[in-house]
C-alpha cells in the first residue's frame, strides 16, 4: 500500500484552535503553486499509488480549473490507474456545487467536510468561517455531485460544548447521509490563538472525557463501527488512505509541512511557501531512518490505534523478523498482565473502555 | 617571610567576592583579562549558582607601587552558613582578610558572621564597599553599617568595583600595607594546619596546608595529629592555578602535599600535620569533625541499580569528605542510603553533583534533622529518620535540634518577620537597633523549621530584604508527633515527618493537598491519607485520569506523536514505583514550601 498526499496549505482564515501549516489564499498565488506541486511530483521520477488524499489547509480554495490541472498534472507524473480511494477535503463555505463537479469529474470519489460542529456559538468561538446552514448545503452538494463516500470533522470539547449540543451536531450529520466521520478531540496547540488566549468556557479533561464517550456511544448506535480513536465509519467506509498510516505503510506528502514516509525513511517539507515556491524539491528537513527497534515501537503504536483490526503480532513478524518482535511481544504481554490490552491468539487491541488512556499504553510500546 | 601575605576575601552571598578575585588574578598578571568569569570557582555548579562551595587558593607575585615584591596567597572561602566551619578553618591559614560590603545592599547577616569569624581567629580586617559603579550604590551608609554594626573604622574603609577594577589597585597596596607578614620559625620542628583538600584520582586525596612553622618536603614523614597516622611525602608545592611543584614549602606559607594517601576520611580539615619524628608538637586549636546536621535517604529510582548508587557514593565520599552514608531499607524504596550533609545548600548540591557528575538517577526523601528520643524505659535514641521513631507508646518526650539565628532587616518588616519566627516555633531572644532604618533579630528557632522553608519564607515577607545567619544552639523539648502518609493505602515510610502536634492536622491537610497535585493521575484512584498512629488527620483522593490520548496521528505527526511519547516516557522513568503509583522526586520534598 503506498499513499500520495497533497497539501493545499490556504486558508480563508485562521481557525482558533489550529496549528497547520496555512496561510491566506492570493489566487495568483494559487497558480504559482499548483505549479511548484506538480514540480516537486517530477522530483519523484514516477511512482506508482493506491490512494491519493488532497488535504489542507482548504483545498476548495483552488478552484475547479487548479484542480483540474493539478489532478491531470499528477496522473502524468504518477501512475494512478490503481487508485482505491481518492478524497478531498473541502470547507464549507467554498464546497460549491461546480466544485465538487469537477472533482468527482477528476475520477475523485471521497470528499471530507470540515464541519466541526452545527452549534452556531461553539463555531463563531472557534473562529469557523462557515455556518450551520454552509455545513449542510456542502453536504447535499456533495450528494447532488455524485459523492457516496462523505466524511465530516466533528470536533470534541468546542468551548462551550455539551453533551447536547454535540449529541446535536451528529444526529445532524449523520442524518444529513455522511457515512464516515472523524471526532477529534480539541488540544490546545502552541502557535494557536487558543493557546494565547485559552477561552474561559473551554471543557476540561473529564468534560472532554465525558463529551467523548458520549460521541462513541450515539455513533455506535447509528452502526458506525469505532475502527480508529479518532475515526468511525459506516460498513465500507473507512478510509484506505488513512489507514495506510496507521498500518506503518509508505507515503509521500507534496507541499510545504507535507510529511513522507518511504524506503525506510521519514522526512518532511519545510513548512515555509516562499522557500517551497522558490525550490519545491529542495526543503526536505527533519529526515530520520528509524532503526528496527523504532520502527518496531512506532507501528506497534500506530497499529494499536486500529480499535478493532489491533496489532497482528503474526503480521509484524512476518514483516520485521520473529527476532526484532520478540521484545515488543514480551512489553505487550506485560501490558495484557496489568489489564491495559488484550490479547485474542495473536493480535492484541486497546480494551475498548480505556482507549481514551491509550497514551498510558503507548508509553510503554514504543520500547 | 616578610614579603608574604596571606588573605582571605569574605562576604555575604553574592557580595561579589568571586569577581574579586577574578580581578585581583589580572591584575596580579596571574590570568589574562577575563577570558572566563570567576577563575576560582571550578566546579560548574558553583559558577550556576554563583557560590563558591569548596574553598582554593592562588599564590600570586605582586610588585607594590614602592618597588618591593610580594608574594600573595588569596585563600578563598565558601559563603554560606553551612560551611562555617570550613571558613573559620580556612581563616585561621590567613594574616588578614579583605571583608567585602555590597554598596547597594550593605551589611548582612552573613557579612556580620564572617567579620565575627576573622576576628575570633586574629585576622586584620580591610573593609572594602564594593559595587560603587552602580548608580543605586550607597557609600556612605554602607560605610556608616560597617563603623557601627563591625566596629571597623571609617577612615579604614576602601572603595573598590570589583566589575571595573576601579579601587583594585589600591586594595592591594592595602594588603601588604596593612596585613601582617607571618610569623613563625623555619628552624621550628613542622606544625602545619589542613584548611582544604581535594581528591585527584592518581595521586589520592591533596591536602592544602598552612605551614606555621618548620618546612615540608618530599620524602618527609609525617603525622597527622588527629588520628596519629603516619604518612610519607611525595610531592609538595604550591598553587598557581594548578599545582606547581616546589622543593619545599615552610612556615608562613601555603601549599599542597601529596602522600598517597587512598581514603579521603584520612584528612579531615582543621587537623594538624607535624613531622613524624616530632610528635609532641601540640596540634592547632579548634579542629573537629565535621557534623552533619541534615539527613536524608537517597534511593536509586530503579531498584537494581542500588549498588551503582553504592559505587558512586564511596567516589562521592573522596571528593566531598563531610558527607556521610551509610545503608538504608525502606519498605516503600526498596534499598538505598542514609546520606548526612552539614546543612541544605550543602545537601542540595551534593545531591545535583550526585545527579550530574556521577549520573545517577536518585529520589531524595524529605531532609530530617537528629532527634533525641527518650524512651519510657530510660534509653535515649538519636533518630534522623522518622520512619525509625519507636511507637508514641514507648516515647516520653522528644527533643529537637535547636539554632541561633541572627536576622537583619528593615524596619518596616520587623513585623512579618517576627511573626514568621513566632509561627515556626522562634523564641525570641533579643533585638538590636544598629540604626534607625534596621533591626537585628536573634532568635532561637528548631532546625527542622529552617530546613523547611524558613529561608524562603523570610525572603518573601521582607520582599527579600532580610538577611540571615545562624549557628546551632543545642536541643530544646518539643511537643512533637511522628505523621504517617499513606498512599493508595499503604503507609510510605519514605514520606513520614515528625511535626509539632499543635498544628498537626492543618499541615497535615497542606500536605496531603500539595501531594494530590504533585502525584500525577494515574488509572485508578488513589486515597491519600495523613495519619497520627491511627488517627487519620487528612485525606484527599486523587481521581483517576481519564484523558491522554493524542486524538490526532497522520502522516505528519507520526514522527512528533512518537518524540512525544519517547519524551513523556523519559518523564516517567523520573519517578519512583511506590506499589503501583509513579511518585516523582518533588512528592518526596512536599513537606518544604508549604502554605500555611
Amino acid at each position: 500500500m503506498r499513499g500520495l498526499y497533497i497539501h493545499i496549505p490556504f486558508c480563508i482564515s485562521k481557525c482558533r484552535y489550529c496549528d497547520f501549516y496555512s496561510l491566506t489564499a492570493v489566487p495568483e498565488l494559487l497558480d504559482r503553486y499548483v505549479d511548484a506541486l506538480l514540480a516537486e511530483a517530477d522530483s519523484y521520477n514516477g511512482g506508482d499509488f493506491d490512494t491519493l488524499y488532497i488535504g489542507g489547509g482548504t483545498p476548495s480554495l483552488l478552484g475547479s480549473e487548479r484542480l483540474e490541472k493539478l489532478v491531470n498534472g499528477l496522473s502524468r507524473r504518477f501512475d494512478l490507474e490503481d487508485i482505491r480511494e481518492s478524497t478531498i477535503e473541502v470547507n464549507p463555505e467554498s464546497a460549491g456545487r461546480d466544485f465538487l463537479a469537477t472533482a468527482y469529474s477528476m475520477n475523485i470519489r471521497r470528499v471530507s467536510i470540515g464541519a466541526q460542529s452545527l452549534n452556531a456559538e461553539e463555531l463563531r468561538k472557534a473562529g469557523r468561517v462557515h455556518d450551520r446552514r454552509q455545513v449542510l448545503d456542502a453536504v447535499d452538494a456533495a450528494l447532488a455531485s455524485g459523492f457516496q463516500n462523505i466524511s465530516t470533522d466533528v470536533m470534541i470539547g468546542l468551548p462551550g460544548q455539551t453533551a447536547q449540543s454535540l449529541g446535536n451536531t451528529l444526529n445532524i450529520i449523520i442524518g444529513a447521509g455522511v457515512n464516515h466521520i472523524s471526532a477529534y478531540c480539541l488540544s490546545i496547540e502552541e502557535g494557536t490563538a487558543f493557546f494565547r488566549c485559552p477561552p474561559p468556557d473551554l471543557p476540561g479533561e473529564d468534560d472532554q472525557a465525558s463529551l467523548y464517550e458520549s460521541a462513541v456511544d450515539i455513533l455506535g448506535a447509528h452502526g458506525f463501527a469505532h475502527y480508529e480513536i479518532s475515526n468511525f465509519a459506516l460498513p465500507g467506509f473507512k478510509c484506505q488512505h488513512n489507514l495506510n498510516y496507521w498500518r506503518g505503510g509508505e507515503y509521500i506528502g507534496l507541499g510545504p509541512a507535507a510529511a513522507s514516509h518511504i524506503g525506510g525513511k521519514r522526512f518532511r517539507n519545510a513548512p515555509c511557501l516562499e522557500r517551497y515556491l522558490d525550490d519545491p524539491s529542495s526543503t526536505r528537513e527533519e529526515e530520520e531512518r528509524l532503526d528496527d527497534r523504532r520502527k518496531v515501537g512506532e507501528e506497534a503504536m500506530l497499529r494499536l490505534r486500529l480499535i478493532e483490526e489491533g496489532l497482528d503480532i503474526k503480521e509484524m513478524a512476518g514483516k520485521y523478523g520473529q527476532t526484532s518482535i520478540n521484545s515488543l511481544e514480551a512489553r505487550l504481554d506485560d501490558l495484557v498482565s496489568r489489564r491495559l490490552l488484550v490479547r485474542d491468539g495473536h493480535v492484541f487491541r486497546l480494551i475498548p473502555g480505556s482507549v481514551l488512556t491509550s497514551n498510558s499504553v503507548f508509553i510503554d510500546v514504543i520500547g | 617571610m616578610n614579603n608574604l601575605r596571606n588573605f582571605s576575601i569574605i562576604a555575604h552571598i553574592d557580595h561579589g567576592k568571586s569577581t574579586l578575585a577574578d580581578r585581583i588574578l589580572e591584575m596580579t598578571g596571574m590570568v589574562r583579562k577575563t577570558s572566563m568569569d570567576q577563575m576560582l570557582d571550578s566546579m560548574d555548579l558553583e559558577r550556576e549558582r554563583g557560590i563558591t562551595i569548596k574553598a582554593k587558593s592562588v599564590r600570586m607575585p605582586y610588585k607594590s607601587a614602592d618597588g618591593n615584591e610580594y608574594i600573595l596567597n588569596l585563600i578563598d572561602t565558601p559563603g554560606h552558613v553551612d560551611f562555617s566551619y570550613e571558613v573559620s578553618r580556612s581563616l585561621k591559614a590567613c594574616e588578614g582578610a579583605v571583608l567585602l560590603v555590597d554598596a547597594t545592599q550593605g551589611v548582612e547577616a552573613q557579612t556580620i558572621a564572617n567579620a565575627n569569624l576573622a576576628l575570633d581567629a586574629g585576622l586584620k580586617i580591610i573593609p572594602v564597599i564594593n559595587k560603587i559603579d552602580l548608580p543605586n550604590a550607597m557609600i556612605d551608609d554602607c560605610s556608616l553599617q560597617i563603623y557601627t554594626m563591625l566596629g571597623l573604622g571609617i577612615e579604614d574603609i576602601l572603595h573598590v568595583s570589583a566589575k571595573d577594577g576601579r579601587g583594585v589597585a589600591e586594595l592591594l597596596e592595602a594588603i601588604v600595607e596593612r596585613i601582617l607578614p607571618p610569623s613563625g620559625s623555619v628552624s621550628d620542628p613542622l606544625k602545619c594546619l589542613i584548611f582544604d583538600s581535594f581528591y585527584d584520582p592518581y595521586r589520592g586525596v591533596i591536602p592544602h596546608l598552612r605551614v606555621f612553622s618548620g618546612h615540608i618536603a618530599s620524602g618527609d614523614r609525617i603525622m597527622l595529629k588527629s588520628s596519629e597516622k603516619i604518612f610519607e611525602i611525595e610531592e609538595v608545592g604550591y598553587f598557581s592555578l594548578g599545582l606547581a611543584r616546589s622543593e619545599h614549602v615552610q612556615a608562613g606559607e601555603v601549599g599542597y602535599a601529596v602522600a598517597l594517601i587512598r581514603d579521603a576520611g584520612e584528612i579531615h580539615v582543621g587537623d594538624t600535620i607535624v613531622a613524624a619524628d616530632h610528635p609532641e608538637v601540640p596540634a592547632i586549636p579548634g579542629f573537629r569533625m565535621s557534623q552533619p546536621m541534615v539527613y536524608c535517604g537517597v534511593y536509586p529510582i530503579i531498584t537494581s541499580d542500588y549498588a551503582k548508587l553504592g559505587a558512586a557514593l564511596e567516589k562521592f565520599k573522596l571528593n566531598d569528605s563531610s558527607v556521610v552514608f551509610e545503608k538504608e531499607n525502606s519498605a516503600a524504596l526498596g534499598y538505598g542510603y542514609r546520606m548526612g550533609f552539614l546543612g541544605m545548600l550543602h545537601m542540595e548540591i551534593a545531591l545535583e553533583r550526585l545527579k550530574r557528575e556521577y549520573e545517577q538517577d536518585i529520589i531524595a526523601t524529605m531532609p530530617s534533622v537528629i532527634y533525641r528520643v527518650f524512651l519510657k524505659d530510660d534509653e535515649i535514641l538519636m533518630l534522623d529518620n522518622p520512619s525509625k521513631f519507636p511507637p508514641e507508646g514507648e516515647i516520653d518526650h522528644i527533643e529537637e535540634p535547636i539554632i541561633r539565628t541572627r536576622i537583619i532587616v528593615p524596619s518596616d518588616y520587623v513585623g512579618p518577620c517576627m511573626e514568621l519566627s513566632d509561627a515556626k516555633r522562634g523564641v525570641l531572644v533579643g533585638i538590636e537597633h544598629p540604626d534607625d532604618r534596621r533591626a537585628i533579630l536573634v532568635y532561637d528557632l528548631p532546625l527542622s523549621e529552617m530546613i523547611t522553608d524558613f529561608y524562603d519564607r523570610l525572603k518573601s515577607v521582607s520582599r527579600g530584604y532580610a538577611s540571615m545567619d545562624y549557628e546551632m544552639h543545642g536541643y530544646r523539648a518539643g511537643d512533637l508527633v511522628k505523621v504517617d502518609i499513606l498512599v493508595n493505602n499503604g503507609a510510605v515510610d519514605a514520606l513520614s515527618y515528625i511535626a509539632p502536634k499543635e498544628g498537626a492536622a492543618v499541615r497535615g491537610r497542606a500536605l496531603i493537598h500539595k501531594l494530590s497535585k504533585t502525584i500525577p493521575k494515574h488509572l485508578f484512584k488513589i486515597p491519600l491519607q495523613a495519619a497520627i498512629g491511627s488517627q487519620v488527620i487528612a485525606r484527599e483522593d486523587i481521581f483517576p485520569r481519564r484523558k491522554d490520548v493524542l486524538a490526532k496521528c497522520y502522516g505528519g505527526d507520526i514522527t512528533r506523536k512518537r518524540k512525544l511519547l519517547e519524551k513523556q516516557k523519559e518523564g516517567k522513568k523520573k519517578m519512583k514505583m511506590v506499589g503501583f503509583v509513579e511518585v516523582p522526586q518533588e512528592a518526596f520534598l512536599s513537606l518544604m514550601k508549604i502554605e500555611d
